[in-house]
């Protein structure tokens, strides 16, 4: 094993358990369970620009939508997490695919102005139908998410209002998210994703129905947001329509932007990195008296950056999963041992 | 037998602009046809209404295949590389990010049914498929010659052997026609002779070669049959010889007068 695996496993295994350290502190719990809601986000996110190529603006719309069906669904009915999650993910599928369908024919920045506009229907939604979300004054009592194993023992019933159960929620959710990525990246359906970013005109003569696909990636990327909303609701326990403002697209794009375009791996380190920033740069612009909002011109000062210096942002490798594949290690043997007879034979005649 | 495809009459218009003007011809089964004409005769349109890129303002396409006789002008390029019409690109088209390999992967997509559902489980049927793709593609790479590059990335290819690989790639889809636009173009001569052998090559695996050519040597050299376009019309058709010695055909290249010079 190489060292830099050795490394991000070391990190990751640190990371899991600090929570169990007896010292570690509620703040930095916090920090990390946000950081990994965005992880989900951003990996949620990459599949339509990263791998499609298409600009999206509006993906905390679907992260919208994920939250508050958790929230309404908690409330009214006291649906479980467990069940709320697929839920949640398959009404941001079915709003995914509704705005895709008829919207995918748009290419490049005609497509980014729908999606924005999209987004913001959602605030607006949420803002001003009273009777389902009490609009502005916001959804207070959200249950907490709840493991109930009674059926194994009468006292495992289990509600998680304290920081840490939440963090290992979180920390399953990630790993489920980017285990379904790895295995769409290294599929029929990445590949066609990856033809269709790369070339439309040539997707389509191999026989991709880009129109479809994209309208695949829309619906599966949207479910991925609205996971992550369904985890947010029943942590934060209370929602609001301002969470889920135009700046939170804003800031998932930069996340994935900073990873660079396509790759999952890049989508996670990008998230961490923002959210750190983010709570680095709200206790430092206070200090100088500047209210913490303007953080985001930190984000957009950073989004020039990336452009100017590292246009691919830090990982700029796509559809790297796939290498790693059986099949292609196999492959690449056999390549290798083709080519060594080659030489012999050479090496024979002369 | 009915040939292949059967051009009826197709008209291109864009705006004011009549791209094609009822051009009408067949493609026999087993052939090497060319497409020649000088610049903007209309040819790459020609071959874009039958890949599916555009869609003829008036006119029949009819696709034989399988004993069935089908209409097919209309239909979007995904259908007609279903039915088995596949295509290079005058300029290369290749997904340049990915690898070789992947760049025919790829082209597996209309042969291949694994959903987002079979690959996530990742199921038996979807481990089977998966190894089909790579030793289909695999046949093909060594067929064009760049088995031992199929993991670099395909922009790291050399150009010749980037227009090879988009012809490995149209193949894997498994045609029975095979459109190939300027397949010559910005070759050396060696490369050339090469690409000569794998349009004979390709002809003995059962696929019909269309072309669309400017290297005149080439296409006398292999063609049994040409089309000559000028000005959206067709203004000849038949064997080499008769082609080079059309008068209608020396005057559209070399301009009126040439032919009695």
């Amino acid at each position: 094993m190489n060292f830099g695996k050795t490394l991000t496993l070391l990190i990751i295994a640190a990371a899991m358990t600090y929570p169990l350290v007896p010292q570690s502190s509620d703040y930095i719990i916090h920090v990390m369970t946000l950081a990994m809601v965005y992880m989900i986000l951003a990996m949620g996110l990459n599949i339509v620009p990263g791998f499609c190529g298409l600009l999206d603006l509006g993906y905390v719309g679907f992260y919208g939508i994920g939250a508050y069906t958790a929230g309404l669904l908690t409330i009214h009915y006291g649906l479980p997490f467990w069940v709320i999650l697929p839920l949640a993910a398959l009404n941001g599928a079915l709003w995914g695919a509704l705005l895709g369908a008829p919207t995918l024919r748009l290419t490049g920045d005609y497509f980014a102005i729908v999606t924005f506009g999209f987004s913001e229907l959602v605030v607006l939604f949420l803002t001003n139908e009273i009777w389902l979300t009490r609009g502005p004054l916001g959804m207070p009592g959200i249950q907490p998410i709840t493991v109930n194993l009674t059926w194994l023992n009468e006292a495992w019933y289990f509600q998680f209002y304290d920081k840490t159960p939440n963090f290992y929620v979180v920390a399953l959710l990630v790993g489920l998210v980017f285990f379904i990525m790895r295995r769409m990246e290294d599929s029929r359906l990445g590949r066609a994703w990856y033809a269709i970013r790369e070339d439309p005109l040539a997707a389509a003569s191999c026989g991709v129905n880009i129109l479809n696909y994209k309208v695949i990636a829309f619906a599966i990327s949207a479910a991925i947001g609205a996971m992550g909303g369904c985890f947010y609701a029943r942590w934060s326990m209370f929602l609001s329509p301002d969470m889920f403002k135009f700046w939170e697209s804003f800031l998932v794009l930069c996340m994935v932007v900073l990873g660079g375009l396509g790759n999952i791996k890049g989508a996670l380190i990008g998230a961490v990195i923002l959210v750190c920033l983010g709570e680095v740069l709200r206790e430092v612009l206070t200090s100088f008296g500047l209210p913490p909002e303007t953080r985001f011109m930190a984000y957009g000062l950073i989004m020039v950056l990336i452009m100017r210096f590292k246009p691919a942002g830090f990982f700029p490798a796509i559809a790297s999963s796939g290498r790693s594949n059986p099949l292609l290690l196999d492959l690449q043997k056999r390549l290798a041992a083709r080519n060594a007879t080659k030489e012999e034979t050479r090496g024979a005649a002369a | 037998m009915a040939p292949l495809l059967e051009v009826e009459a197709i008209s291109k218009r864009f705006g004011g602009l009549l791209a094609l003007t009822s051009v009408s011809f067949n493609v026999v089964e087993g052939e090497i046809l060319g497409l020649i004409g000088p610049n903007g005769a209309g040819k790459t349109t020609m071959f874009n209404c039958i890949a599916g890129v555009y869609k003829p303002t008036s006119g029949n396409l009819v696709f034989n295949h399988d004993g069935k006789s089908m209409r097919i002008n209309g239909r979007k390029p995904e259908k007609m590389t279903e039915l088995g019409i596949a295509r290079t690109f005058q300029n290369i088209r290749l997904f340049s990010a990915l690898t070789v390999l992947d760049n025919v992967r790829i082209a597996r997509h209309c042969r291949t049914e694994s959903n987002f559902f079979r690959s996530v489980l990742r199921t038996k049927f979807q481990l089977v498929e998966e190894k089909e793709i790579v030793e289909e593609s695999m046949r093909w790479l060594d067929f064009v010659g760049l088995g031992s590059h199929a993991l670099s990335d395909a922009s790291s290819l050399s150009y010749g052997d980037q227009r090879r690989l988009e012809i490995a790639r149209a193949l894997a889809t498994q045609p029975k026609l095979l459109l190939l636009d300027e397949p010559a173009a910005g070759m050396n001569p060696k490369e050339t002779r090469m690409l000569v052998d794998l349009i004979h090559a390709i002809l003995e695996v059962g696929v019909t070669v269309m072309l669309i050519e400017h290297d005149m040597k080439l296409v006398m050299n292999i063609c049994e049959r040409l089309v000559v376009l000028d000005h959206g019309t067709l203004i000849a058709e038949g064997g080499p010889k008769e082609i080079r010695e059309n008068p209608q055909v020396i005057e559209a290249y070399l301009g009126r007068g040439a032919a009695h010079a």
